[in-house]
């Protein structure tokens, strides 16, 4: 996935959402739709960051807590939230809740401050780097090492 | 010629041939004078033998071509068919099925002359009195006009007494007769309207007094690319062919005056030279006459399409479809049926004001299910194309075995959707053979019994409600409980302790763990412990499930059961503690209200007594984490669900009512939820969880 941020355009366009008082970017490749907060159907026997299922356009599709995955408190939803549609290669379609949408930015590859991993280092680290845009730092998602299932139980 | 996109159409139609061959030959050991089974046979060996030379398998097609010689002189009565004729036969197919084996897998048919096996194949052939593929011309004149249309015998016809009173009278009265083979070219679509054309242009000049085949024949196509005929007319020979010539399409046309005297003995003559043939074609055409195999067999080489479509009986007319297209259909159909769903809703919400709306709703909501059965229809086949190959089966264990069995089907037409279908072949064969040897007792063991000497296996197929059973039954020795108890006790599967406590049923479902053979010897046929296990993966797989009966003397059955589609079903929906959940109605007995005062406790366990049975409850609320919302002093409603002898309670708040549901995945990313097998969308767009009543007993 890192690759799709340093493609061969010099920018990458990210979409800038809010958990709580904190800003991240999601690469837009990865997104597939964005929707409104909706009914979810809870599935029973789960971790419980997965919060259920929601009906997609006829299809089913799973739906997590952004907050209890990166290890926030739990959600409160309001008319902000939303629900991000991502298509990822690993998981297939999944939905994400998060706070609230703000808008979308357009960042030159070069204003992205990309953290380097360790090679032996694990990879448990959700960032792909942090990004500057009009004078605000977005920490820039790596959608597919979130929404994978480590470390829990 | 680029044949690699015909591969696949051959792959199936080839196995299609092979398995009606060892259906064939299985009934011609039976029944060994059966014309039809004979005729069928050579067709099938003839569409296999074109099929083969078209896709350049040069091998196979050797191989087929020295089966069809055989079977040309069976069906003309110069070979017998005996026992070890049978067995050569079988060993072909074998041999052709391994072909087709390796050009499945690496597009080629592999390096295997089978040499030994075409050099019996024409030891048969010497062996039979008038020898060799040569025909006689009596013979073909003594057959009847049905029987002796021959597609090598390129200018043969052969005459009733009242054809040739005809043509005897014609020639008295001054008239001449020719004969003519045509030759339609092979890239012709409408080969029947061409012969229609041909037939009427003669007509003008003429009269055709027999054609090869019949003339309902080829006005049906069923031919390839050759007809003869025999006409008389007051014109010249040159004055005809050109006649015949004028039809467009119309590659060759072979010609000859038939003499007063060729009447009696009409195969004689020599072939005049036609104004469209050049020397070398006709000296093919000359040599197909005379009908030597290795000239046949090069004619055939410079027209190999003709054989597809010919020799064949007229079957359903049916389209190939590719499996992946009917599951975007079936998709489609899913999300009209769940629309259709969400308009009723929407049309019950609206307080049923508009009378025209409705009316329009419940027709949708007919045409809709009828499509969905149209579809479902369309996916179903019968079990007949896995099942067919079991006689064969059989019989090869019986020698093998050397016990003598007999395999009896009934319900081959049963039909199930086609992912299904295409899985049940291993588990059954592995049951089959599993009956064979451990099940049937040898002949001195069964004769000791007082039962006949011949063992008997049954395959029964039915539909049950929405599943269908499939039951593999012997009536050999059963299941030796006592003998299982102990080899599990000594490979220290179970302990002694366990063992005292178990039922003779849970002894008997350690069959089903893996690496668990309880025959004294691993043989050919079965006994490496590899088969049971298998069986009940693969048939769970599928949604299924197995049992077992047996009583030790008497013999054992084998019981599948399979859900009838997979994608749609029928399901109760019910709430639980707020939340909506479908139960699939196939599982589901009987509904009950139960008084909260009629539970029982069974080892500290909820049950219920009703109707004489002891049923354990299960409360959904807390399978399912979803907090019940009623009070414990309020009659329960219980569902009682099946799954194979068992029965079990399962405790909701509410019923919805019964709706036809599409099953849809969770997703890959919720895979761990076993009680869950799946979620629907409902008519409001709401998602339900589907309960497996099978995981939750």
């Amino acid at each position: 996935m890192e690759e799709l941020s340093t493609n061969s355009y010099d920018t990458t366009q990210y979409i800038v959402i809010k958990l709580g008082v904190e800003q991240y970017g999601i690469d837009i490749q990865n997104i597939d739709n964005i929707v409104r907060m909706q009914h979810i159907t809870r599935v029973p026997k789960v971790a419980d960051y997965v919060k259920g299922v929601i009906n997609l356009r006829g299809e089913v599709i799973p739906v997590l807590s952004l907050r209890l995955k990166m290890g926030f408190e739990e959600d409160e939803f309001t008319k902000d939230s939303r629900i991000i549609i991502l298509k990822l290669e690993q998981h297939g379609t999944l939905g994400v809740i998060v706070d609230e949408v703000k808008e979308v930015v357009t960042l030159e590859n070069s204003a992205v401050e990309k953290f380097t991993y360790d090679s032996k280092e694990e990879r448990n680290g959700n960032l792909i780097g942090v990004g500057k845009s009009n004078g605000q730092l977005i920490s820039l998602l790596d959608m597919s090492i979130v929404v994978a299932e480590k470390e829990k139980e | 010629m680029d044949v690699s996109q015909y591969l696949e159409i051959f792959l199936d139609e080839t196995k299609e041939h092979l398995q009606n061959l060892n259906t064939q030959i299985l009934e011609l050991e039976k029944d060994s004078e059966n014309m039809d089974t004979i005729n069928e046979i050579f067709r099938a060996a003839h569409s296999l033998k074109g099929m083969a030379g078209t896709m350049g398998y040069k091998r196979m097609q050797n191989l087929t071509h020295d089966m069809e010689n055989v079977f040309s002189e069976v069906r003309n009565g110069t070979i017998k068919v005996k026992a070890n004729l049978i067995d050569i036969l079988f060993q072909c197919l074998d041999a052709l099925e391994e072909y087709t084996g390796n050009i499945q897998e690496t597009a080629d048919e592999g390096d295997n002359d089978n040499a030994a096996l075409i050099d019996r194949l024409n030891a048969v052939l010497k062996g039979s009195e008038t020898g060799g593929g040569e025909e006689t011309p009596g013979q073909a004149a003594s057959q009847s006009k049905e029987t002796a249309p021959k597609k090598e015998a390129a200018s043969e016809i052969a005459l009733t007494e009242e054809q040739k009173h005809v043509l005897r009278e014609a020639q008295k009265m001054g008239k001449n007769a020719y004969s003519f083979d045509v030759k339609v070219q092979d890239s012709c679509i409408l080969k029947a309207a061409r012969a229609f054309l041909v037939f009427k242009s003669i007509e003008e000049i003429g009269e055709i007094i027999v054609s090869r085949p019949s003339a309902q024949d080829i006005e049906d196509e069923r031919f390839d690319t050759e007809f003869s005929l025999i006409v008389v007319s007051d014109s010249t020979i040159d004055v005809v062919t050109k006649v015949i010539e004028r039809v467009s399409e119309i590659e060759k046309v072979y010609s000859r005056v038939v003499g007063e005297t060729e009447v009696e003995d009409i195969t004689g003559g020599t072939a005049v030279e036609s104004a469209a043939g050049t020397p070398a074609e006709n000296a093919a055409a000359n040599a197909a006459v005379t009908q030597s195999a290795p000239a046949a067999a090069a004619q055939r080489g410079k027209t190999p399409d003709k054989k597809q479509g010919g020799g064949k009986p007229v079957v359903n007319r049916t389209v190939r479809v590719d499996i992946e297209k009917l599951d975007v259909l079936m998709n489609l159909v899913s999300e009209l049926i769940i629309a259709k769903n969400s308009l009723v809703s929407v049309s019950t919400q609206e307080n049923a004001q508009n009378n025209a709306f409705d009316e329009q709703i419940e027709y949708l909501e007919s045409v809709t299910t009828n499509l969905h059965e149209s579809v479902m229809k369309v996916r179903m086949v019968p079990i007949e194309s896995v099942v067919n190959k079991f006689p064969r089966m059989i019989r090869d264990l019986s020698k093998k075995l050397d016990k003598k069995m007999e395999l009896y089907m009934t319900g081959e037409e049963t039909e199930l959707d086609r992912t299904v279908v295409d899985e049940i072949g291993d588990p059954l064969m592995h049951l089959l053979r599993n009956s064979a040897d451990h099940g049937l007792e040898s002949a001195e063991v069964r004769k000791e019994r007082g039962k006949p000497e011949a063992g008997s296996i049954f395959l029964d197929a039915y539909q049950d409600g929405n599943n269908v059973v499939i039951e593999v039954r012997d009536d050999g020795n059963g299941i030796d409980v006592e003998g299982v108890k102990n080899k599990a006790i000594g490979r220290g599967t179970i302990t002694p302790e366990q063992a005292v406590n178990m039922s003779d049923k849970e002894i008997i479902d350690l069959l089903f763990l893996p690496s668990f053979s309880t025959s004294e010897q691993v043989t050919d046929v079965s006994g490496r412990g590899v088969g049971l296990d298998v069986v009940k993966s693969k048939i769970e797989a599928l949604s299924g499930e197995v049992e077992v009966k047996s009583k030790l003397g008497e013999g054992s059955t084998w019981i599948i059961r399979l859900p009838l589609t997979l994608a749609i079903i029928q399901a109760l929906m019910v709430i639980v503690g707020g939340e909506k959940y479908a139960i699939s109605l196939g599982s589901i007995q009987t509904i009950e209200d139960v008084k909260p005062a009629d539970i029982k406790y069974v080892q500290a366990k909820e049950v219920i007594h009703l109707r004489g049975t002891v049923i354990p409850l299960i409360r959904l609320s807390q399978v399912l984490d979803a907090p019940s919302n009623k009070s414990p002093e309020d009659d329960m409603t219980v569902v009682i669900v099946k799954k194979g002898d068992r029965l079990a309670g399962l405790v909701v708040d509410e019923l919805m009512g019964q709706q036809e549901i599409v099953i849809k995945s969770l997703g890959k990313y919720i895979n761990k939820c076993r009680i869950i097998s799946g979620a629907t969308i409902l008519g409001d767009g709401e998602v339900a969880l589907i309960v497996d009543a099978n995981a939750v007993i």
